[in-house]
């Protein structure tokens, strides 16, 4: 393998290969050839690779998103991008196009165009690849009935590629004080605990990226703050957060920034401090605020008031 | 001069989780699933025990084409019990409740979920068969040799594979889990009164031809073929074809049109 070196140029690292090294004591640099996404690349043991972009800082980029199911565009040109070790809320009102987006990122559905790269892979062109960087903790979480909770951590484990003994499956559900119910099955368990479990399973792997879809929705507070706290260890874990949320009270309490997505567009990105101090003095927002500006006034004033069903 | 620093290849390559323990896991959950079901696969033998008990006459058996149509008929009803409303069904439910949905989200490829699955449905067929043999030959005073019960086991699999096909091709052109409910029902039931009257010759030398080249009489000819050998010619080999072309056209239509979310 020829000797590669990486040079600061203009402020960005750049890979080149060493092509020769000269008396004088001066090096000849080419352009390191990289591989196209397009080709087909193998690892070691003959399974498919993907090419890692690492020259990608962030740990997610979508750029000019397009999901539409049919003649109904649910998600339109949308584009941000998710930085390491970063909680970002995607709000939206019902139908906006926060689970497409998040459907688009976990490869459950084909967009009509738009790239996603996350931690430098291109999703659409190696689904699986990216996938194995990604925690998924989707809004309806169902398990298969039949299957008792270790049996499910098991499985899933396994899944992405990681082995575990009884020992630390045992382990893992006592973090999460589910010890107890470890031969039950997944239906058994009180809504808390299903999430509980959910969220467990979404970070078995340790993934760069965990998604959640609304992960607090039908939680009584207690547990909701539980959970609150275990998303903001993830993070201190190293772990970048993306989730959807119809609470601006959690997006205020968890999230670095939110992004509001309506009508498939993407309407801002923030901060929760920088959208109401943006915002507040927007006409929309003061008619339908009450006292000081919160984010749920900036939300419905961009969004409008009208039910969404 | 500038120096550099020697640094790794950049931009680099990463691959998933290894196959073997991808598709181990999937097995192994599916295995568990498949105990806990044993006892709807204890029921399912009681369609085929049914139909060897019944035609345990004489004349019912001759009326029938003899004790290896009749082994026959009752194989092809069961695997067609086990694998249209019991596998097309629990795969239909599991869609609606999104279980494929969230192993869809984990790097385990497609094929991997559906092929473990249909691994484990193959297996409960030739339990199914082997079983249901054994029986048949005693009600039926028959004594097939090792070698026919090997070739009972490998039409088992072309036949468990006409049905799951057919199951296939049902869960993919309907979405609605009652409604793949319901149209399992009615082609089980249209299949097996084929069967029965077409073959026993009650609606005439038409529908006696429709009822030889249906997906049941195709499998019942091949088991009754590989039970006596001997009596084996041109229509079971055509048999083998015509179960091999249910089996690309009902899998492709259940492939191509399947959809993982019931929504």
């Amino acid at each position: 393998m020829p000797e590669t070196v990486q040079v600061l140029r203009d402020g960005q690292t750049r890979a080149y290969v060493l092509a020769e090294e000269r008396e004088d004591g001066s090096l000849l640099l080419a352009p390191q050839p990289v591989p196209s996404a397009q080709d087909k690349l193998l690892a070691e043991d003959g399974r498919a690779a993907a090419v890692v972009h690492a020259d990608v800082v962030g740990i997610l980029h979508v750029r000019d998103l397009t999901v539409a199911y049919g003649p109904k565009t649910a998600v339109d040109g949308v584009s941000f991008e998710i930085r390491r070790g970063e909680i970002f809320g995607l709000l939206g009102p019902n139908g906006a196009g926060k689970t497409s987006t998040l459907s688009a990122i976990e490869g459950l559905v084909k967009p009509r165009s738009g790239t996603i790269l996350l931690d430098g892979i291109d999703s659409r062109r190696h689904p699986n690849q990216a996938r194995a960087r990604m925690g998924v903790q989707l809004q309806a979480t169902s398990f298969q009935a039949e299957l008792k909770i270790t049996q499910i951590v098991r499985l899933y484990a396994g899944l992405y590629g990681v082995e575990l003994s009884e020992q630390q499956i045992g382990d893992r559900l006592r973090e999460i004080g589910l010890e107890g119910e470890s031969n039950k099955p997944f239906k058994q368990l009180s809504g808390g605990q299903q999430q509980r479990l959910s969220l467990l399973i979404a970070v078995v792997h340790d993934p760069a990226l965990l998604l959640l879809d609304e992960p607090t929705a039908g939680l009584d507070p207690q547990s909701r703050r539980q959970l609150w706290g275990r998303i903001e260890s993830i993070r201190q874990g190293g772990g970048s957060i993306l989730l959807t949320t119809h609470s601006m009270e959690e997006a205020q309490a968890v999230c670095d920034r939110v992004a509001i997505i309506d009508n498939g567009a993407l309407l801002t990105v923030e901060t929760p401090h920088d959208l109401i101090e943006k915002h507040k003095n927007d006409p929309r927002v003061s008619a339908v605020a009450h006292g000081a500006v919160t984010l749920e006034d900036v939300f419905i004033g961009l969004t409008g008031s009208e039910i969404r069903d | 001069m500038t120096s550099y620093r020697t640094l790794a290849p950049s931009p680099t390559t990463v691959t998933g989780p290894p196959l073997r323990l991808v598709f181990g896991s999937l097995l192994r959950a599916d295995f568990l699933v498949f105990l806990k079901h044993r006892r709807a696969l204890i029921t399912s033998m009681l369609l085929p025990l049914f139909v060897l008990v019944s035609t345990s006459g004489n004349k019912s058996t001759q009326k029938f084409g003899g004790a290896e149509f009749v082994i026959g008929l009752a194989i092809a009803y069961g695997l067609l019990s086990t694998s249209l409303i019991g596998y097309a069904l629990t795969v239909a439910r599991d869609r609606e409740k999104g279980v494929f949905q969230r192993l869809r989200v984990t790097p385990a490829p497609t094929w991997t979920i559906m092929t473990s699955r249909l691994a484990l449905q193959a297996l409960a067929n030739l339990l199914l068969a082997i079983v249901t043999v054994i029986i048949g030959s005693m009600i039926h005073h028959i004594s097939p040799s090792a070698g026919q019960y090997a070739l009972v086991l490998l039409v088992s699999i072309l036949a468990g594979a006409v049905f799951l096909s057919l199951g296939q091709a049902l869960v993919g052109l309907v979405k609605s889990a009652d409604s793949v409910q319901a149209g399992a029902r009615v082609l089980f039931a249209v299949l097996i009164l084929l069967g029965l009257l077409g073959q026993s010759g009650a609606l005439g030398p038409f529908w006696s031809s429709v009822a030889r080249w249906s997906p049941v009489g195709a499998v019942m000819t091949l088991f009754a073929g590989v039970l006596d050998l001997h009596s084996w010619y041109s229509r079971d080999t055509l048999s083998v074809l015509a179960c091999l072309g249910y089996v690309v056209v009902f899998a492709g239509i259940g492939i191509r049109w399947f959809q993982w979310d019931a929504r």
